[in-house]
């Protein structure tokens, strides 16, 4: 790559304005070109469908025909004038905080004990959390489902028999703050290993010298992490942080699931949710296009800080 | 740099796209395949039954295949939507007899009002469920079965109480259920009924009992009628049996998770109140002591009015075997296919099969709901759940409960 780069950069300073100076350039172009076009045909193709569906009336009858009926800005009108959508936003932000928050600081913990521990508890640790990694999330929820059962659930039975209380028949899922309180255990736990794993990795950048030259200068503990450590793992913490918000977001399976059809209600919507109850459930698929675009919208807006100072990063000289 | 943070912005939101867009499975129509979907009631409860249909269809026409594609009710009008999407339907399609009006009035149903002849006892449908797949005077479904509600029992449990014989009015099944308790007080985790809060079919039978209803017509406008002063009878009637007989745990909890059966089987429950076939699956253990009897009204003599669930099979309108269809429809509603299933607890679809067992005895009286296109959506809303839970858990009085969930089913149903 070098040399060829080195000889384009000769002709152009000897024979300016050539066919060859303009293939020469090109090449960047030409290399990038078969990705933009995969991703225009799989995901470019699919999101002006979806544009265009939700500017349309498209309901059961325009389904079975194939066919929708232009209504201009009619669907957005709807969801913004809809108290629910504003309700479940917030509540769907406040979750996602919560998640993310939650996953982010036990990520790190666990992998500074990673740090710590002997070779071979690290091993088990790491064992363990690849084996949660693998678990998938349905079949996670259908684990969760059964320890926090009403009637016959291990959670309670543990509990009770601990003596903390008269868990017998408890109801996790009582309220809707339980209920996703339920919820936020389930993603936390399938989320930690990621993160955990892959922070560990970054710890392990970080130079043992620094740590000792700081503790040389009588530091300890919490501050060693501050100013030494963290600015150190920062960029994988805000991949990790915006890959999180990306996913809490809009997360569907593990709250329908553990929730249930039965239960879910505009007390206890997520925006996923909300989506699919009012687009799919609903047969209202233009309006169902109009949330979703809005949601990547807003996903969009929440990610934008952390994407940019990664960006920042990335140019800085290493 | 702007414009690079908008790009990998972009880029990321893309991925996290792309990543969420799952894709549902199609079904490829093969040749002489005939794909039918039918809930899992008739996988657990008569999978003989649906076996005999199949050998009976293929017979008929040699070189086909019958491809029974199993449903769940939470999710199968979902999956049947994107079948529509893409033109993969199923020939045949099992549908709740709540669920069909709103698909009827979309086109989605080949019109079988010529094939109706085809059809035994098709002149004797039972009037409720034959109603639910017609629209606009013509036949879109045909009746499958339909299932009353009952109470099914532990004769020995209400032996042991005293009980000789079953109440006759509510009242004195609530007198009953306190003397059942009484008499088992030291099994843990017991309730002389296991009832589910939120099961709206069993709790609006107090409702229509007291002379309530969901919601009337009115100069073409749908009116909510849950708030009205009998609806609110009934509903307190609902929260007293709720809270005298049932756990308070169950207060939140639907009838599913967990089945009441599973609570009757483990031996937590003497009575609980449900479909007919619910006396499948009480357990081995206490098979020869279950009974069913008719859920009595507060008015002493008279059953409770009961949700007359049912369900109906229609072909899809992009079927290409709707010949087929409809004889596989009319083999698995043969009269032979009805007695079958009315020996498994359902109700048959024509009233010349009618027996006089306790589920067809507590058809007598039966409310179903407001036959509406948009009702589906107040299902799936969760409106009525949501009220109950409100109700049981003390969160609303009654009346507000009541009223708001009222106003809420008047607008989902008056939608254009």
């Amino acid at each position: 790559m070098g040399v060829a780069a080195e000889t384009v950069s000769g002709w152009s300073r000897r024979r300016p304005l050539t066919w060859r100076r303009v293939g020469a350039a090109s090449v960047p172009y030409l290399l990038v070109a078969p990705v933009v076009a995969v991703l225009g045909a799989i995901l470019g193709y699919p999101i002006y469908s979806l544009v265009r569906l939700s500017f349309e009336k498209y309901g059961l009858f325009e389904l079975i025909r194939h066919a929708g009926v232009d209504i201009g800005l009619a669907n957005y009108r709807s969801v913004l004038h809809d108290t629910v959508f504003w309700h479940t936003l917030l509540r769907t932000v406040v979750f996602t905080v919560a998640n993310v928050g939650l996953t982010i600081v036990l990520g790190t913990l666990l992998a500074l004990l990673l740090v710590r521990v002997s070779g071979w508890v690290r091993l088990l640790l790491t064992a363990g959390l690849v084996l949660v990694w693998s678990m998938p999330q349905v079949v996670a929820v259908q684990v969760w489902y059964w320890m926090t059962n009403v009637q016959n659930g291990v959670v309670n039975y543990v509990l009770s028999e601990l003596h903390l209380g008269n868990f017998f028949q408890h109801n996790w899922y009582a309220t809707p703050f339980s209920q996703l309180a339920m919820v936020t255990t389930l993603i936390v736990w399938g989320a930690l290993p990621f993160v955990a794993i892959t922070l560990y990795a970054a710890l392990s950048q970080v130079p043992r010298e620094l740590v000792e030259a700081a503790e040389m200068d009588g530091a300890r503990g919490w501050r060693v992490f501050k100013d030494v450590t963290l600015p150190i793992i920062t960029p994988v913490l805000l991949i990790l942080t915006s890959l999180s918000i990306l996913w809490d977001f809009g997360v569907f399976t593990q709250p329908y699931l553990l929730i249930g059809q039965a239960h879910v209600n505009p007390s206890n919507y997520l925006m996923a949710i909300y989506l699919f109850e009012q687009g799919w459930f609903a047969s209202d698929f233009g309006r169902g296009a109009a949330i979703s675009l809005l949601m990547l919208v807003i996903v969009a807006a929440l990610s934008v800080v952390y994407v940019r100072r990664m960006v920042r990063i990335g140019d800085e000289p290493a | 740099m702007r414009s690079r943070a908008l790009v990998a912005t972009l880029a990321v939101v893309a991925l996290g796209v792309v990543a969420a867009t799952a894709n549902a499975g199609a079904n490829r129509a093969q040749a002489n395949k005939l794909t039918v979907w039918l809930q899992v009631d008739a996988q657990s409860g008569w999978p003989d039954v649906v076996a005999a249909a199949n050998q009976q269809f293929q017979q008929q026409n040699p070189g086909w295949t019958v491809d029974v594609q199993y449903q769940n009710w939470g999710d199968h009008l979902q999956k049947f939507d994107a079948t529509l999407a893409g033109g993969t339907t199923p020939d045949v399609i099992e549908m709740g007899n709540t669920e069909m009006t709103k698909y009827m009035a979309a086109g989605a149903f080949a019109d079988l009002t010529s094939n109706k002849s085809k059809f035994e006892n098709s002149g004797t449908w039972l009037s409720g469920l034959a109603k639910s797949g017609q629209y606009q005077g013509k036949v879109y479904g045909v009746p499958y079965y339909a299932g009353s509600r009952v109470v099914t029992y532990r004769t020995d449990l209400f032996k042991k109480a005293g009980i000789t014989k079953a109440p006759t009015s509510l009242e004195q099944f609530m007198a009953d259920a306190q003397k059942v308790a009484a008499a088992n007080k030291g099994v843990k985790g017991f309730t002389p009924v296991y009832l589910a809060g939120t099961d709206w079919y069993s709790a609006l039978s107090f409702v229509y009992d007291f002379g309530g209803s969901i919601a009337t017509t009115h100069a073409g406008k749908w009116q909510g009628a849950l708030g009205s002063k009998a609806s609110v009878a009934g509903l307190n009637a609902f929260k007293q049996f709720f809270s005298s007989t049932a756990p308070a745990s169950a207060a939140t909890l639907d009838e599913a998770h967990p089945a009441p059966y599973d609570v009757f089987s483990q031996g937590r429950a003497a009575a609980i109140f449900g479909p007919g076939w619910y006396s499948c699956c009480v357990g081995t253990k206490y098979k020869s002591v279950t009974a069913q009897f008719v859920m009595p009204s507060h008015v002493d003599g008279q059953p409770m009015p009961g949700f007359l669930g049912g369900s109906d099979l229609a072909v899809p309108a992009p079927s290409k075997s709707q010949a087929q269809a409809i004889q596989w429809i009319a083999d698995f509603t043969s009269t032979t296919s009805e007695k079958a299933l009315q020996a498994k607890g359902n109700i048959p679809n024509a009233t010349n099969l009618l027996g006089t067992s306790v589920n067809e005895r507590a058809a007598a009286r039966s409310w179903f709901v407001p036959a509406a296109k948009h009702w589906v959506d107040v299902e799936n809303g969760n409106i009525l759940r949501n009220m109950l839970a409100q109700i049981l858990t003390g969160k609303l009085s009654v009346q507000q409960a009541a009223s708001s969930a009222s106003d809420n089913i008047a607008s989902v149903l008056n939608q254009p």
